[in-house]
């Protein structure tokens, strides 16, 4: 029952520096079909696709839309063949209203006629049963309705081809649903829709093809209702094993780095926390419960607060003010680009952030030595560049992590504050952000902030439930009738 | 001292001084709406009334020098362009030699004039309107350039909010890259809000020479461009508010030349600071109304090329 393929993609390569990201790939793209493009970070897909969008020009290969050889040289090119692509970053006009950002390019005539554009903007709204008001800034919308817009964007002109580019990394479940039974209702209108993604879940959910990209490469293409195991999916798409259990072996606890006594703050009441060299705490709960605020406090970013921190058996303020809080403690900010590296500086530099005083040369920062340093750091934690020269905002989002990894870990503190240290990783990169924190955990105490249990049953020795601003309970991750409860302590039960 | 006929005087001087102003504001407004920083328009101002001086003093047309000085700035515009468009060089840098480069050509080239007096914008009474008590004799006995002034404003608010190509150029100013991912030329809204505001921006120096003044002198434009790259601030580039902060500045300058002229014995240099007193004031205000941060949001940067 194939049709013809609406657009045909032909042996297309693209390179970005010594990094081969599409190599040699061809995908037919079908009418009425929802394909989901699987793969780990910086396996292609959104190359690939921002290809097929005329964002990026293929180093080689050709594109047929119809039969008919197309050249997509713009991002003009390939919205008037009906090729739109929502990208991860939205690409929105914050102070303008969300009608104005939908119309935008799409206005005909001298006058905007804005009264016509809003019938037909709110028409599109009700066919697809989204909720938004198309009068509001867009600076002033959540990411979901952000992601409608952007969605709406396409549709409103009548695109055909509907490329998302991790559509749900921003979505409750509840809008993630909403998402779905739209693509759902886009594809039985005859448009092709395509799926970036790498959560295996959701891939299966939604598609009813899938095609598996791996370094560049389209490895498989499956039709979902072919596949048993999301397992074997995985496994596909890694090229290897995963180890979905680790079980860190227990080390022996050593001296203790952090203690809290009675904290209170804005939204913290009554913290009492410890922790020693050798061990790995896991505060786990629903995002908002102060987890930020509690993880300010002891980074030292907030300073107003009762009760006391002791950081190393000092009191915070003097382990703050003392040439220990150099390289005694390290910080991995969920915040990657912005918080824990500058985006517009290359790696070096944002190497050298937290590490400037091991490369001083009197007055003088050795940059050469930091080059050289940076570059054996980049072959032990398999970070993937072309180079030391690229810009933090260049590199994918594991390589960027496994850089801030490595260069915390360069410092050999003696206590972590890693914060969801995993979000938005694939799951190679996820599992060797793991390993790197247990290995860690030999030389320091970690406290994790994570919002997967998973992760936190994987990793941790101890767990602390955290809702609303108290911690509930601390328990020990081989507590099997607390582990069971841990949902329950989520909520504020105890 | 102060009978209604001084204070129609006053606000008649108030239009004359505000004119430049607003001229030179509203070309600065369409420049940075496109999302292009302009420091340029103290030097532009002066290239545009030496230009505008030449071409009415060659054919005796202040038109042609209407024209001749809205294109001198033009030039110094395309040089802008060039810096800061194609090859993406600072804004603030370029715009800033652009000032010098302006200033020290329009006093180089206009050395030989100094004194020089030429035909000019004459003063126009509109019918009907100027037989209006007291408002016919403060806005309807004005210059052709005046008139001009007043009517862009609207013209410019009608093309901001309400045309297509309005639209797309504030989407220029406030994210290109969002903008060229829906197929719009970015270039070319940059380039064209480049020129034609610099147009402007040279029409307010035509203004100075041929109609504020009918002779050339050194150093006309005495910070007037630098209170227009301030007064869109203070207007949250929106075109009416300018008129507001225009006439606000000319009514300040048009009181301290008053005020000198009844002999006061308050210092001429302290009431020659006046209006730049009153710079640092709206700016102030500006920032008091947080409203104020309606800048486009991609104001001064340069826009990378895609890969």
């Amino acid at each position: 029952m194939k049709m013809n393929p609406l657009v045909s993609l032909r042996n297309i390569s693209k390179s970005y520096g010594s990094v081969r990201a599409n190599d040699k790939i061809n995908l037919d793209i079908y009418p009425g079909q929802i394909l989901a493009l699987l793969g780990e970070n910086g396996a292609g897909k959104s190359t690939l696709m921002s290809i097929l969008a005329g964002k990026s020009l293929p180093d080689e290969g050709e594109i047929y839309y119809q039969g008919q050889r197309v050249f997509l040289t713009s991002e003009k090119d390939s919205l008037a063949l009906g090729i739109g692509m929502v990208y991860q970053h939205f690409m929105l006009i914050e102070e303008m209203q969300v009608w104005e950002n939908i119309a935008l390019g799409q206005e005909e005539g001298f006058w905007v006629r804005k009264n016509k554009i809003k019938e037909k903007i709110k028409d599109l709204i009700a066919q697809y049963d989204f909720t938004l008001d198309v009068d509001a800034r867009v600076k002033d919308l959540s990411m979901g309705e952000k992601q409608r817009v952007e969605i709406l964007k396409l549709l409103y002109q009548d695109s055909k081809i509907l490329i998302l580019d991790e559509p749900t990394s921003v979505l409750t479940p509840q809008e993630t649903e909403k998402l779905f039974a739209g693509l759902r209702k886009m594809a039985r209108e005859g448009r092709a829709v395509i799926f970036i993604s790498h959560k295996l879940e959701e891939v299966l959910e939604i598609s009813d093809e899938v095609a598996i990209l791996r370094k560049g490469q389209i490895v498989d293409r499956v039709a979902t209702r072919d596949i048993a195991s999301p397992k074997e999916l995985a496994l596909k798409m890694v090229g290897r094993e995963v180890l979905l259990d680790l079980k860190p072996r227990e080390i022996e606890p050593k001296e203790e780095v952090l203690k809290l006594e009675n904290v209170w703050g804005e939204k913290l009441k009554n913290i009492n926390l410890s922790l020693r060299r050798g061990e790995i705490l896991a505060l786990v709960g629903v995002a908002g419960n102060g987890q930020q605020e509690l993880v300010e406090i002891i980074t030292g970013l907030k300073r107003k607060y009762q009760g006391k921190v002791w950081l190393f058996g000092e009191e915070a303020r003097l382990f703050f003010d003392s040439p220990k809080s150099r390289d005694y403690l390290a910080y991995i900010p969920e915040d990657r680009l912005g918080m824990a590296t500058c985006p517009e500086l290359v790696l070096t530099e944002n190497f050298l952030l937290t590490l400037r005083h091991h490369f001083q040369k009197g007055p003088l920062v050795d940059y050469k030595g930091a080059e050289r340093d940076l570059w054996s750091k980049i072959e032990e934690f398999k970070i993937k560049t072309p180079g030391t020269h690229l810009k933090a905002r260049q590199l994918s989002g594991g390589n960027l992590q496994k850089l801030v990894l490595a260069r915390e870990f360069r410092r050999e503190p003696k206590l972590i504050i890693a914060e969801q240290p995993t979000q938005g990783l694939d799951i190679g990169a996820m599992q060797e952000v793991w390993k790197l924190l247990l290995k860690a955990r030999e030389k320091a105490g970690i406290l994790l902030i994570s919002g997967d249990l998973g992760e936190a049953l994987s990793l941790a020795d101890r767990i602390a439930v955290i809702f609303a601003g108290e911690i509930v309970t601390t328990f020990s991750s081989r507590d099997g009738e607390k582990v069971a409860q841990i949902g329950f302590f989520m909520a504020g039960g105890k | 001292m102060f009978s209604i006929e001084v204070l129609g005087l006053l606000l008649s001087a108030t239009i004359q001084a505000g004119t430049p102003i607003l001229l030179a504001t509203l070309g600065e407004i369409i420049t940075e709406k496109g999302g292009i920083l302009n420091l340029g328009v103290e030097g532009m101002m002066a290239m545009g009334a030496f230009m505008a001086f030449l071409g009415t003093y060659l054919t005796h047309n202040p038109w042609a020098g209407f024209v001749l000085g809205g294109m001198g700035a033009c030039f110094l515009a395309f040089l802008h362009g060039v810096v800061c468009l194609i090859f993406r060089g600072n804004q603030v840098v370029s715009g800033l030699a652009i000032t010098v480069l302006g200033l020290g050509l329009a006093n180089f080239l206009g050395t030989p004039y100094v004194g020089i007096k030429t035909v000019g914008f004459d003063k126009l009474d509109l019918p009907l309107l100027k037989d209006i008590p007291f408002l016919g004799e403060v806005f309807f006995k004005q210059d052709v350039l005046v008139y001009f002034s007043l009517l862009l404003a609207p013209v410019l608010y009608l093309l901001f909010e309400k045309t297509r190509f309005g639209l797309r150029l504030k989407a220029v100013g406030e994210n290109p890259y969002a903008a060229r991912a829906r197929g719009i030329k970015v270039f070319f809204y940059q380039w064209v809000a480049l020129l034609s505001g610099a147009f402007l921006v040279g029409v307010a120096g035509s203004y100075l020479s041929l109609a504020y003044t009918h002779v050339w002198t050194n150093g006309l434009t005495a910070g007037r461009g630098w209170i227009a790259v301030a007064l869109v601030i203070f207007a949250f580039w929106r075109p009416f508010r300018a008129i507001w902060g225009a006439y606000l500045f000319g009514g300040v300058m048009a009181l301290q030349l008053r005020i000198q002229a009844l002999g006061s014995n308050i210092s001429s240099s302290l009431l020659l600071m006046l209006p730049y007193l009153l710079t640092i004031g709206v700016l102030l205000l500006a920032c008091f109304k947080k409203k104020g941060l309606d800048a486009p949001a991609h104001l001064g940067l340069n826009i990378e090329p895609k890969d």
